[in-house]
């Protein structure tokens, strides 16, 4: 009796056991092999990861590219941000053929042509790359000499303004062409921040990021002080994330929650609901929340990105490239759509104007610079980006972790917004990515 | 000759077992204790053997030992707290009244909705910035919690939404044991006068016992493995108070292209819950 009671023990632990060696295993990295359509013998087919706030715009330049080219199909396969990191590690560290595009961060260029996930372009073009695009785009995509990604947008900020709220409380509203400091534009956003319901907490904010906790647009304000956030070499970050001018800047992204209280304690995927709502006065966001403002019936405005008193004026910007897959088995099929995205002028069009994205397309920057209809507002917000994306914009640090990098700035900036004191949170992020950035060391330029 | 046939016939028929159980059970774990003594070197695409270098540096690293600390905690927490208040749950789901049917049919609700969707509501019902719940707060003039954005309050808030999922499943196991007891035990108990406690005691807790050490050994293994509430939720923060073991070896393998440490990370974890799980089955070893 006992025996078998023993028996049925010990079978049980090893089941345990078992269940979690097969968890373990999953640690293996997964060959997620994405469901193939049925195409004919005939068909290329190209499989594209990409970021799914673009479905939108890519669906069209992907029906119009099918017309003339029926042997190939593009197929996408979209993930929001943060999952489209993930996916691109997960597929492209495990190796796998069947992707072959895939979105590439500027600032990560470096980081997956190290990683050997990029293949050069340059044999596949048949144009120079700085006769079509933007200096500075092709600059971003260039590793060690050789284009290794596409450049399709980039991307500048506005402060966009509820002109209702501001009606409401009788502040005036600030010029289309007045660049406010950071201390005025906080002086107006404490006056606008306000409790409708009297239950005793504030429902209407004065202030708001875009893109909450997201490096990409809170740079900018370590910019304005003109604070470098990683050392030349791309990777020390302790002494520069963390120096005093550093944490004075990210006080400031503090004190917007916690001292202040005038902006409130959202995601970054709530921030823009909340401005369509009437619940910010304030919205500092990226020049292609313009179509969604548009379909809403908000009464808004707009003005230039505020700078801290006294110091330079820095925006945001970050662009989009696509890449093809070194593992690919369909360069060729891949390429030829790549080029009608983001070099072919009817393809580069329809992008962007279906999506509302900052083109570095240089036909279409003229184009912006020149046509008439760019005059007035709501457009002319895309010349004012434009313009921002030229003269002031100040880009990301360069350092092969990137992805280290930004990942853990992220959590800090949450932490901040959370009320972690800024130096602690600065100083254990810069442990972290410093612990990160080393198994980069002899393998950048 | 044909004895010596027949002691192969066996073996024979077993192989294809023996052949299941090395290719998906035991492949795996070696293979995550081969790659945890692995590096892998950038351009190369190789991997480099580095012995017992992943440990090392893990067990030099603070983040580990916070992740370890935050594994340990959540899993003293939510273990006992779970099978608590799902013996409880059973208890009261075994009395005999009318349509008690009804009622372990709502207590399975949480069960049946997935883990990412139950996270996504909990998160907006919790959001700081009215979020239901502080709603309520505010409404029974309370002041508003920070819940998942707090260090003192994410972990908290993660055993109690992985507790709402998980008690109603566990309690199904523990009932199937309570109705495994033949009532003529409690029958005969209370003719001798026993009190409802004594019941429990002798006979309850005894009796259900098997029922009792599943229950606990594959709640540990689940909790110990948890790792989507914080990987939905809170991506381990705020300030790493919610970082488990779990997610730290995810990202190192997925975000930061590090197997080996993740790997390193998983054999330890694998071990832990040997062992903690080799504990618990012989506190609640059946004595008949």
């Amino acid at each position: 009796m006992t025996t078998k009671i023993m028996d049925r023990r010990i079978k049980m632990i090893t089941c345990m056991i078992l269940i979690l060696t097969l968890l373990t295993s999953c640690g293996k990295g997964g060959n997620n092999k994405v469901q193939e359509s049925e195409s004919d013998s005939s068909t290329t087919e190209v499989l594209f990861i990409a970021y799914s706030n673009y479905e939108e715009p890519l669906k069209n330049v992907v029906d119009q590219f099918k017309k003339s080219n029926p042997e190939i199909n593009v197929k996408l396969e979209l993930a929001p941000f943060n999952q489209l990191m993930e996916t691109i590690e997960i597929k492209m560290g495990a190796k796998t053929e069947d992707v072959d595009l895939l979105f590439v961060d500027s600032p990560l260029v470096v980081n997956y042509a190290v990683k050997g996930y990029l293949e050069p372009l340059d044999d596949y073009f048949s144009f120079d790359p700085k006769d079509v695009w933007a200096d500075e785009a092709v600059n971003g995509a260039t590793y060690q000499d050789n284009l290794v990604a596409a450049p399709l947008n980039s991307s500048s900020q506005v402060l966009y303004l509820n002109k209702d709220i501001f009606k409401e409380k009788g502040v005036p509203l600030p010029a289309e062409d007045e660049r406010m400091t950071w201390e005025e534009t906080i002086e107006i956003a404490k006056k606008l921040t306000y409790d409708t319901n009297n239950d005793g907490h504030n429902d209407v904010f004065g202030f708001s990021f875009d893109q909450v906790d997201r490096a990409y647009q809170l740079l900018a304000l370590s910019d304005s002080l003109g604070v470098e956030m990683v050392s030349e070499d791309g990777l020390t970050t302790d002494g520069y994330i963390n120096s005093p001018e550093a944490v004075k800047a990210f006080q400031f992204y503090y004190d917007l929650f916690n001292t202040w209280g005038v902006s409130p304690k959202i995601d970054r995927e709530e921030s823009i609901d909340y401005f369509i709502s009437g619940k910010i006065a304030m919205f500092l966001g990226a020049n292609h929340n313009l179509p969604k403002l548009e379909e809403s019936d908000l009464n808004y405005g707009v003005t230039l990105h505020p700078y801290f008193e006294g110091h330079e004026v820095a925006t945001p910007t970050g662009a989009w490239n696509v890449g093809i897959s070194k593992y690919s088995k369909n360069k060729e099929a891949a390429a030829k759509f790549l080029e009608y995205l983001t070099a072919d002028l009817e393809g580069a069009k329809t992008f962007f104007e279906v999506g509302g994205t900052l083109p570095v397309h240089l036909e279409l920057l003229d184009y912006i610079a020149n046509d008439p209809q760019y005059d007035d507002f709501p457009n002319n917000i895309i010349r004012i980006s434009a313009k921002e994306s030229q003269e002031t914009a100040v880009s990301r640090p360069k350092t092969p972790g990137y992805l280290e990098w930004e990942t853990n700035m992220n959590r800090a900036f949450e932490n901040i917004k959370n009320g972690t004191d800024p130096k602690e949170a600065l100083d254990n992020a810069a442990e972290e990515i410093d612990r990160l950035l080393k198994k980069y060391e002899g393998v950048t330029e | 000759m044909i004895e010596a046939r027949d002691k192969k016939v066996p073996y024979l028929f077993l192989f294809p077992a023996f052949v299941g159980l090395l290719l998906f059970k035991l492949y795996p774990i070696f293979s995550a204790i081969i790659q945890s003594l692995h590096t892998r070197i950038f351009l190369g695409e190789e991997l480099k053997f580095v012995g017992l270098n992943n440990y090392i540096n893990l067990f030099e690293d603070p983040v580990f030992w916070n992740s370890l600390k935050v594994t340990l905690k959540f899993n003293l927490v939510i273990n006992p707290l779970q099978i608590v208040l799902a013996l409880l749950l059973a208890l009261l789901l075994n009395a005999n009244i009318k349509h008690i049917a009804i009622f372990r049919g709502i207590n399975f609700v949480p069960v049946a909705v997935s883990v990412p969707t139950a996270c996504i509501l909990w998160k907006i019902m919790l959001s700081p910035e009215q979020g239901v719940v502080n709603s309520i707060l505010v409404a029974l003039g309370m002041n508003p919690q920070p819940f998942l954005t707090s260090s003192s309050q994410a972990l908290g808030s993660i055993i109690a939404i992985a507790s709402w999922k998980g008690v109603g499943y566990w309690a199904l196991f523990l009932l199937a044991g309570l109705q495994e007891i033949p009532p003529t035990l409690y029958e005969a108990s209370s003719i001798d006068g026993a009190s409802r406690w004594q019941q429990f005691r002798v006979i309850t807790y005894p009796m259900m016992k098997r029922s009792l050490t599943f229950v606990v050994v594959s709640d540990t293994v689940a909790n110990m493995l948890l790792f989507a509430p914080m990987y939905i939720l809170t991506s381990g923060g705020p300030n790493k108070s919610t970082n488990v073991l779990m997610l730290e070896s995810y990202n190192s393998a997925f975000l930061y292209s590090d197997m080996g440490r993740a790997s390193a990370i998983l054999v330890i974890m694998v071990l832990i819950t040997f062992i903690i799980i080799s504990i618990e089955s012989k506190l609640l070893k059946p004595e008949y």
